[in-house]
């Protein structure tokens, strides 16, 4: 489904955050991305929503080179692929309904549509009774699951998650990793989760793909990590 | 309409900016609208003037009342004349007083004897001005003919000329400014709108669709503009039509049909949106940054 094919990103500053990546994701899958920071996690999944492009090498989705994807198409892309951002990336001044309603509003279908697909996700999250709170009336780990439930609203085949657990309290985060695997199993949706979050890693037995220093170090079926 | 909707919503979000730009836009179109007024006015005194010529003859004091008489037979029969109005020393004073009340020190040493007795004659076309002033030239009564409509039309037509030249730096030069402010209003609007951009842009959202409400509110603005623009203009006529009316004496430019105001309103929003939407395309272009 997605292949990386000697992928390089080097930065503007000299910064090499990947260098020489080969790595292939099938359907359905869960897999971890783990390493410490600046080992090239959220450089890898930026690469996957073009949301940076490569320095060299090609990445295909579904077969197709995202690098060669035109400006007008690339917004398929990102509707295929759900993101939960680092920052999590809420609007403060929209209510949780509002904030999940977006990638359904950018694809403009109807309110009633939306409202169906917003309360389903939000009952999925079990965030309903939140619907019309503001981000700031939440705590941490309703914030992450209000993200995820953005970023599977939209059934993408893909769910990228970069550092959902964060910030969380161990239980918190392992009951989001948990709505993670429900959506992989229930929905077939592959995801790609990265984390630095040893614990979380070697809870949940997936694929493992070590990262380090830019370079893949382990790349293991149900495998564990070892943070330094 | 629900494009208008969430448009006008932002719009609420901050209304002083929003306010700029649409008084921006009011005056422009103000200010186009009473040009488009003077001109098309202009127009229509200047071909009333046209169609209407009119010889002055001034007689000299020694010219007798029998031979004004005579001269006023002779300009009648010579062309196609309207109307022959005399005008008597006295009536010429009056005539002085009223034009130059604000002026005491002119009024007070001239009387009755200084100023001549006079012919006005209306002619039909104005093919025959030559030759009624060929007619009466030269005859010894006569002091001088003046045709005021060649001097009026020339006055009229320099003046309008004037009011189109004034009229389009004005518009062009506020126009401008209305460009000016609209791209600064909607840069801002991308700025405070730059984090919910790039999460639409992230999520799949088309660039047409994150430009789209910055193209709506532009055309708001055009819109409201110039509909403003507009009322004032028509209630400011209305109000003030009893007075150019009395001005204008016989030239009969009222009632001005509301169609006229609807046409220009129509004409006056279409040029509002053009500049709204493009005023939005360019900041668009300029602040727009996604990938």
């Amino acid at each position: 489904m997605i292949q990386f094919e000697q992928v390089t990103k080097a930065y503007p500053n000299g910064q090499v955050a990947l260098e020489n990546i080969d790595l292939a994701i099938d359907d359905s899958e869960f897999v971890f991305i783990v390493g410490s920071s600046g080992a090239g996690k959220s450089t890898l999944l930026k690469l996957i929503t073009r949301e940076i492009s490569p320095t060299s090498g090609s990445i295909l989705y579904n077969g197709e080179d995202i690098r060669k994807i035109p400006p007008d198409k690339l917004p398929i892309l990102r509707r295929r692929v759900g993101t939960v951002f680092q920052d999590f990336k809420l609007l403060f001044t929209r209510t949780v309904f509002e904030n999940v309603a977006v990638p359904l509003e950018v694809r403009s279908l109807k309110d009633s549509e939306v409202e169906r697909r917003v309360s389903s996700v939000l009952e999925k999250v079990g965030l309903l009774e939140k619907a019309n709170d503001f981000p700031v009336q939440l705590s941490g780990g309703e914030v992450q699951r209000t993200a995820i439930a953005r970023a599977i609203v939209g059934q993408p085949e893909v769910l990228l998650a970069d550092e959902p657990t964060g910030d969380l309290d161990p239980k918190t985060a392992e009951s989001v990793v948990k709505v993670l695997e429900k959506i992989n199993k229930e929905d077939k949706t592959t995801v790609i989760m990265a984390t630095h979050n040893a614990q979380i890693v070697n809870h949940f037995k997936k694929r493992v793909v070590v990262l380090k220093k830019g370079k893949i170090e382990k790349d293991e079926k149900e495998g564990k990590y070892e943070s330094d | 309409m629900s494009q208008i909707k969430k448009t006008i919503k932002i719009l609420r979000r901050s209304p002083y900016q929003a306010l700029a730009a649409a008084l921006a836009m009011t005056l422009t179109f103000f200010v186009g609208s009473i040009f488009v007024i003077l001109i098309i006015g202009g127009q229509l005194i200047l071909n009333y003037v046209e169609q209407r010529p009119e010889l002055h003859i001034f007689f000299k004091d020694e010219a007798s009342d029998t031979r004004i008489s005579e001269i006023t037979q002779i300009v009648k029969s010579s062309g196609s004349v309207i109307r022959v109005k005399y005008t008597s020393k006295e009536e010429a004073l009056a005539i002085y007083r009223e034009r130059l009340k604000g002026e005491p020190l002119l009024l007070e040493s001239v009387t009755a004897d200084y100023l001549p007795r006079s012919i006005q004659v209306t002619i039909n076309k104005p093919e025959d001005i030559i030759s009624i002033t060929k007619s009466v030239e030269s005859l010894p009564e006569v002091d001088q003919v003046v045709s005021l409509t060649d001097e009026a039309i020339s006055n009229l037509s320099t003046g309008l000329k004037i009011v189109r030249i004034g009229g389009i730096i004005l518009v062009s030069t506020l126009m401008a400014i209305s460009f000016l402010i609209i791209i600064m209003v909607v840069g801002m609007r991308i700025a405070l709108r730059r984090d919910e951009i790039s999460i639409m842009n992230l999520v799949g959202a088309t660039k047409w669709y994150i430009s789209r409400p910055f193209f709506v509110e532009g055309a708001i603005y055009g819109i409201v503009g110039s509909t403003i623009a507009v009322l004032l203009t028509y209630s400011m006529l209305l109000f003030y039509s009893p007075n150019i009316q009395e001005f204008l004496g016989e030239i009969q430019i009222f009632p001005v049909s509301p169609l006229f105001f609807v046409y220009l309103w129509a004409a006056e929003a279409l040029v509002a949106i053009l500049v709204g939407i493009i005023g939005a395309a360019i900041a668009l272009f300029r602040y727009l940054k996604i990938r």
